[in-house]
């Protein structure tokens, strides 16, 4: 397998890019696109009482944000640990040695007692205009301080006043005399929705004292980019910073974080498009490249997300601008003094979802000029070229030493940078410098089960490739009716790939006989043709050579015996296979992964519970079918967890996706109770896919329809569940010291202490092993729980199936079932587009 | 001094749109006027006074027609404060760097205080400011306006009292931070009084008019342009850091004119160019090899040469040498980005042989890049790496949680 092949079916695919180690940031849509298309919304209320604070005094802090969305991108409300009797007390577990790490937060510090003061403020007789009213009261600054923040009635001060109620006299320029009263209303301790919201503001207020440019959520640095001239993209290195209260204290956490930028045009990208596809394929080229990419206008610093074409329009075209009728061609040349040279280019459409000026309901449409519209991010063209990968990678994947260094640099601009300071100070606020000290403990590495044997493996590469090499698998399927296809040019590969997987899967167990070789002609069609001419109802399996890795004839395939006819089919691109050196490490992987997809397994970890079912659930976000969701289950069917049930569903317009996935529930319990002659008296759910700020709706909504499906399975029938949420978008890192080397921590880490959530029972789990670049942490949430079990078996247990992933041997991210159904739900969403057919339901098909 | 510019600027277009709407609002072509004026005259260095919120620094910055300097003042701090990351470049000024140089400062200050770095400027604008003042002030500020600083033009607008009758329901003045409230003559004593004074010529104008016979009341704002009549002798003074005022803000806008920038934005260009020449030819020779033998890899001679069919502008061809293509410099050249950049083919050589990013031939007629993109993913590697006992390797242990479970529910 090449690296970007294995890269890609550990998950990181094309279309969703789960923040790999170091991987630029995109732009936020795919976030903030969900909003309003019938997916997981957050909770109303929520939203609602966010509203009600900010309007309660917040709105001129509030000029700080940009843009009219106003969620809670930090679940910041949602209380579910005080429900969880047993982790009332503790949540922390207890095995494995402890490891000294050091954490990207800082601790912000107040000085004791310290509290927002919140006050209102009367005039007498009224003043209208809120400039007034603010100049009239600092008059005042030697009574009220310099630091202040005022929204025209409601005040803020870092200090209580003398008095409750302080009476002051200003005088208007005029002579006219304006009583103003000061009223303490409320004093707001370090720790309330208030002063995070403030801390946060002021946090940004400093980073643009540094000189750095929001994009989107986060702050970059423009005076420093880097840049891939051949495909003209600039990239800027900047933070991610939240302020939030952690579990003893509150904190700043910062990650490091890359923006893709283009200095190129929408226009000059459609120039050099319609060069290379000629005129008539130019307009179904366009859309496909263009629709869905975020675009940042030149004459200020918002974003689009392009959503449609208007191939009838061109800057000549006119809109309405207060009463008057204008063009686009003057608009922007009287308002912004710019020239459009090309009268003739087609307008871009956003939907614009961004709520209006004082929370009147969203625009409309906007019609964008693309000479005025600049490309961001990555193309999945691009993303697709290992060239410009490999380059950016070598910018943006940052070493643990390098990720502390930036952030340690942060630190001391923070600290060095006189006017931050200023602005701090009369705030009463500081922050520590230096990164969080804490403790995390390694858990022990888990003992691999394979065909009545166990072995260990090196810790640190969290790899068994070499322990399993010559050892028996725990089940295999022998291959006696299968098929190769290939073309004439790779007929020599074929047979070579046949031969060595001949000789690979004898000492695994495998018993195979020679397979039927099918020649094809390079194009689809025969290809097609030559699937359903051949494939039978007793074929086991089908191998099919590609020439290249070009996604149409992998779909057609995949597609055919998906859905068309069920069988278990394996692909393989003909360049991996054409390096003799390689062949027997490729050969190894494809012979394993045949044996998982026909229903073979591989090895097994101990699992400590019985009458256990795990489920994982993950979404993908389709871009192409009509924007609709997939949603994937993936079930447990035996106590080795080798087994797995596995179901798909399209998510329909207006429909929640676990709606869509009750059923499949239903159907994994019916599968479990078929293999086990008994009904789960255990459920653990692990929920992967949920974005931020949606965690309310799956605490409110999802739980309970995942508990209503489980009782039609019979009234009397309750047993313990557990949902854990899973995260990999974090932006918490985990730095050790090992060998007097900054490095990353090794696999098997827990932090349940310092950095998680007062009001979760949440943990982080370091579970791969990366060889460049800083691993990531996943962050799992434990939202509902009557399993009773401990906290130390739950961080087990979910670094146990972290081992169970058969399509790499080694420990992944995200607990088998999640890696499961992400894969399922990306093949689906990307190749399939349809409902895999329920013969497969039972088998890996998917790897 | 301006407070309240915002305020009366709303108010008196609110009650304007009932009778006598002017469109575009009054205050904006107050601004579109210092817009027009600059241009047609294109002065490269404009202070305003009275900024308050930046309005119009936020429109000049867009309307540039070459300014280099552009400088706020207003008396009131605090609205600088808050408004002045508005002026902030935008992440399109730093993708795409602007020819000529900008740099924006606000100061906190009053007109009627002589500051040194406020001298030899081109342009001076007073929107809507003296009507603020006391009339002693007014004459402090003319002498210090016109005398000190003595700029090559400035812009002074007002409100005109003749046409108050017009606004309706107005009595008195049109803001009530107005000192007084002028009509055309008492205006124009005035100024030909400065021009006298200090050397300068006046034309007079304005903004909003009236229909039908209420025309003759004149313009709702009245706008005097003064032009200095000596040569200026300062104008390329050292900047001098304020004494007088305080700087509250100050952005230099990144521009071709910084060595460092214009070096990256042509060599980005450069390579862009040569990069997409070198792709180009690369899937010509590719198309061509498989055309003639499906099996073989590209023919590899020591010096193979493609084009000549591309016509005469094809002339200098691209070409391999062992494992480099060969990009003719002139081909670059030929892009018009890459010309827009640098005057000459000269002085394109010249810059990129300085630069570390860029392989040219000895020469300086051939940029050398790679031929094959090594896009071999990297080799496994199978390293032997010293196992770390990191953690108590696995207990052997047989676990069961579930009794352990029972045990821990009985306590």
């Amino acid at each position: 397998m090449t690296g970007r092949a294995r890269a890609r079916s550990r998950g990181r695919g094309r279309g969703q890019e789960p923040a790999a180690p170091g991987a630029p940031v995109m732009p936020t849509p795919p976030e903030g696109q969900l909003v309003g298309r019938g997916r997981q919304k957050p909770a109303p209320g929520q939203q609602v009482v966010i509203l009600i604070s900010i309007s309660a005094g917040f709105q001129q802090v509030k000029i700080g944000e940009r843009g009219g969305r106003r969620r809670d991108f930090h679940d910041s409300g949602v209380h579910t640990r005080q429900l969880m009797e047993h982790v009332k007390e503790s949540k922390t577990g207890v095995s494995g040695t402890a490891i000294e790490l050091r954490a990207n937060f800082m601790r912000l510090l107040s000085r004791p007692l310290w509290a927002l003061y919140q006050y209102h403020v009367d005039y007498k007789p009224p003043m209208e205009s809120r400039r007034l009213r603010s100049a009239l009261l600092f008059q005042h600054e030697e009574t009220l301080g310099k630091a202040h923040t005022f929204d025209g009635a409601i005040l803020f001060l870092p200090n209580k006043l003398h008095n409750t109620e302080t009476v002051l006299c200003s005088e208007t320029r005029n002579g006219e005399k304006v009583e103003i009263t000061v009223t303490l209303t409320n004093e707001l301790p370090p720790s309330s929705p208030v002063c995070l919201q403030f801390y946060n503001i002021l946090f940004r207020r400093i980073l643009r004292i540094l000189n750095m440019q929001q994009i989107g959520r986060h702050y970059y640095n423009p005076d420093d980019p880097f840049n891939i001239p051949q495909h003209r993209l600039t990239i800027w290195p900047g933070f991610v910073t939240t302020i939030l209260q952690y579990e003893s204290s509150i904190m700043l956490c910062t990650d490091v974080s890359h923006k893709v930028l283009r200095s190129e045009t929408v226009l000059d990208f459609m120039y050099s498009l319609r060069q290379q596809c000629g005129d008539q394929r130019f307009p179904e080229a366009c859309t496909k490249e263009l629709v869905g990419l975020i675009i940042l206008t030149k004459y200020n610093n918002k974003t689009y997300r392009i959503d449609d074409i208007a191939w009838d329009h061109t800057p000549n075209n006119t809109f309405k601008k207060g009463d008057t009728e204008i063009s686009f061609k003057n608009y922007f040349k009287t308002q912004y003094g710019l020239d459009i040279t090309d009268g003739n280019q087609v307008l871009l459409v956003s939907h614009v979802k961004r709520l209006g000026p004082s929370g009147r309901p969203p625009p409309g449409p906007a019609m964008l000029v693309p000479e005025f519209c600049y490309l961001t991010g990555l193309t999945d063209k691009m993303r697709a070229d290992f060239n410009i990968m490999k380059d950016l990678a070598s910018h943006t994947r940052l070493s643990p030493e390098q990720r502390e260094t930036r952030i340690n640099r942060l630190i001391s601009n923070i600290n060095r940078n006189a006017d931050v300071q200023n602005e701090l100070t009369t705030w009463g606020l500081s922050f520590e410098n230096r990164l969080l000290s804490m403790n995390g403990r390694v858990l022990p590495s888990e003992r691999i089960i394979q065909g009545g044997r166990a072995y260990e493996y090196n810790p640190w590469t969290a790899d068994w490739t070499k322990e399993m090499r010559g050892l028996p698998l725990i089940s295999c399927m022998s291959l006696d009716n299968w098929l190769m296809f290939y073309t004439r040019r790779n007929a020599d590969v074929a047979q070579s790939l046949l031969q060595t997987l001949n000789k690979v899967s004898g000492p695994m167990g495998i018993r195979m006989q020679r397979a039927i070789m099918i020649e094809y002609e390079d194009r689809q069609e025969s290809l097609l043709r030559a699937l359903q001419q051949n494939v039978a109802r007793e074929t086991q399996m089908v191998v099919v050579i590609l020439p290249t890795n070009r996604k149409d004839k992998y779909d057609c395939v995949k597609k055919y015996l998906c859905v068309d006819c069920p069988t278990p089919s394996q692909c393989v691109v003909s360049r991996t296979i054409s390096k003799p050196q390689a062949l027997m490490t490729v050969a190894t992987k494809i012979a394993l992964q045949m044996n998982c997809k026909m229903g073979g397994e591989l090895w097994s970890v101990e699992i400590p519970l019985r009458q256990l079912m795990i489920v994982g659930i993950d979404c993908y976000h389709d871009t192409a079918a009509g924007k609709r969701s997939i949603g994937a289950l993936v079930a447990s069917l035996n106590q080795g967890m080798s087994r797995w049930f596995s179901k798909c569903v399209l998510q329909n317009r207006g429909q929640e996706i676990i709606d869509a996935l009750k059923g499949s529930l239903q159907a994994a319990l019916k599968a479990y109770l078929k293999y086990n002659n008994c009904l789960p008296s255990r459920i653990i759910v692990f929920r992967d896919g949920v974005g931020d700020g949606m965690l309310q709706s799956v605490v409110d909504y999802e739980v309970p329809q995942i508990m209503q499906s489980i009782k039609t399975m019979g009234q009397d029938y309750e047993p313990k569940l557990s949902v854990v949420v899973v995260k990999k978008r974090i932006s918490s890192r985990f730095f050790a010291r090992i060998d007097g080397k900054i490095a990353n921590p090794p696999p098997g880490t827990v932090i349940d202490t310092e950095v998680t959530r007062p009001e979760w029972y949440d943990f982080f789990i370091v579970s791969q092993a990366v060889r460049f670049g800083c691993v990531a942490p996943t962050h799992y949430n434990v939202v509902f729980d009557s399993s009773g079990l401990k906290p130390d078996h739950m961080q087990r247990l979910t670094y146990k199936l972290c081992h169970m992933y058969y399509n790499w041997q080694g420990i992944v991210r995200v607990p088998a079932p999640c890696q499961y159904a992400h894969k399922l739900a990306f093949l689906v969403g990307q190749s399939i587009h349809k409902e895999p057919n329920m013969n497969l339901d039972d088998f890996l098909y998917y790897l | 001094m301006c407070l309240m510019r915002t305020h009366s600027r709303a108010d008196l277009t609110k009650t304007l749109a009932m009778t006598t709407p002017f469109s575009p609002p009054l205050y904006m072509q107050r601004y579109q006027f210092v817009i027009d004026y600059v241009k047609t005259y294109r002065p490269k260095k404009v202070i305003d006074f009275g900024c308050a919120e930046c309005c119009l620094l936020k429109k000049l910055k867009f309307h540039r027609n070459g300014i280099q300097l552009l400088v706020g003042v207003d008396i009131n701090s605090v609205v600088l404060l808050k408004r002045m990351h508005t002026l902030a470049p935008l992440i399109s000024d730093y993708l795409q760097p602007s020819d000529g140089p900008l740099t924006i400062e606000l100061y906190q200050g009053s007109v009627t205080e002589r500051e040194p770095c406020t001298r030899g400027f081109d342009l001076v604008t007073c929107v809507e400011l003296i009507e603020h003042l006391e009339l002693v002030e007014v004459a402090s500020f003319s002498e210090v306006v016109f005398g000190y600083m003595s700029p090559g033009a400035v812009i002074v607008s007002t409100p005109n009292a003749e046409f108050n009758p017009l606004l309706p329901g107005l009595r008195g003045f049109r803001n009530y931070d107005h000192k007084f409230e002028w009509t055309r003559a008492e205006f124009q004593t005035w100024a030909h009084k400065v021009c006298r004074d200090y050397g300068y010529s006046v034309h007079f104008t304005g903004v909003g008019e009236a229909v039908g016979h209420w025309r003759e009341v004149g313009f709702c704002t009245q706008i005097a342009v003064f032009q200095r009549n000596f040569h200026d002798t300062m104008s390329n003074a050292e900047r001098l850091e304020p004494s007088v005022y305080r700087l509250m803000y100050r952005v230099v806008y990144p521009s071709l004119s910084d060595n460092n920038i214009y070096q990256r934005t042509l060599v980005n260009e450069v390579l862009y160019e040569a990069q997409h020449l070198r792709q180009e030819w690369l899937s010509r020779m590719n198309m061509d090899s498989s055309n003639n033998a499906h099996f073989c890899a590209p023919p590899l001679m020591d010096v193979f040469q493609h084009g000549l069919e591309g016509g005469t502008r094809d002339c200098q061809p691209v070409y391999q040498q062992g494992g480099t293509i060969c990009v003719p410099l002139a081909r670059v050249w030929s892009s018009p980005r890459v010309r827009a950049l640098c005057g000459s083919v000269q002085r394109l050589r010249e810059e990129l042989q300085v630069d570390s990013r860029v392989r040219m031939s000895a020469d300086g007629t051939v940029l050398i890049l790679p031929a094959a993109a090594d896009d071999e993913d990297d080799e496994e590697v199978e390293e032997e790496e010293n196992v770390k006992a990191v953690s108590g390797v696995a207990n052997n242990v047989e676990e069961d949680w579930d009794r352990e479970l029972g045990c821990y529910g009985n306590v």
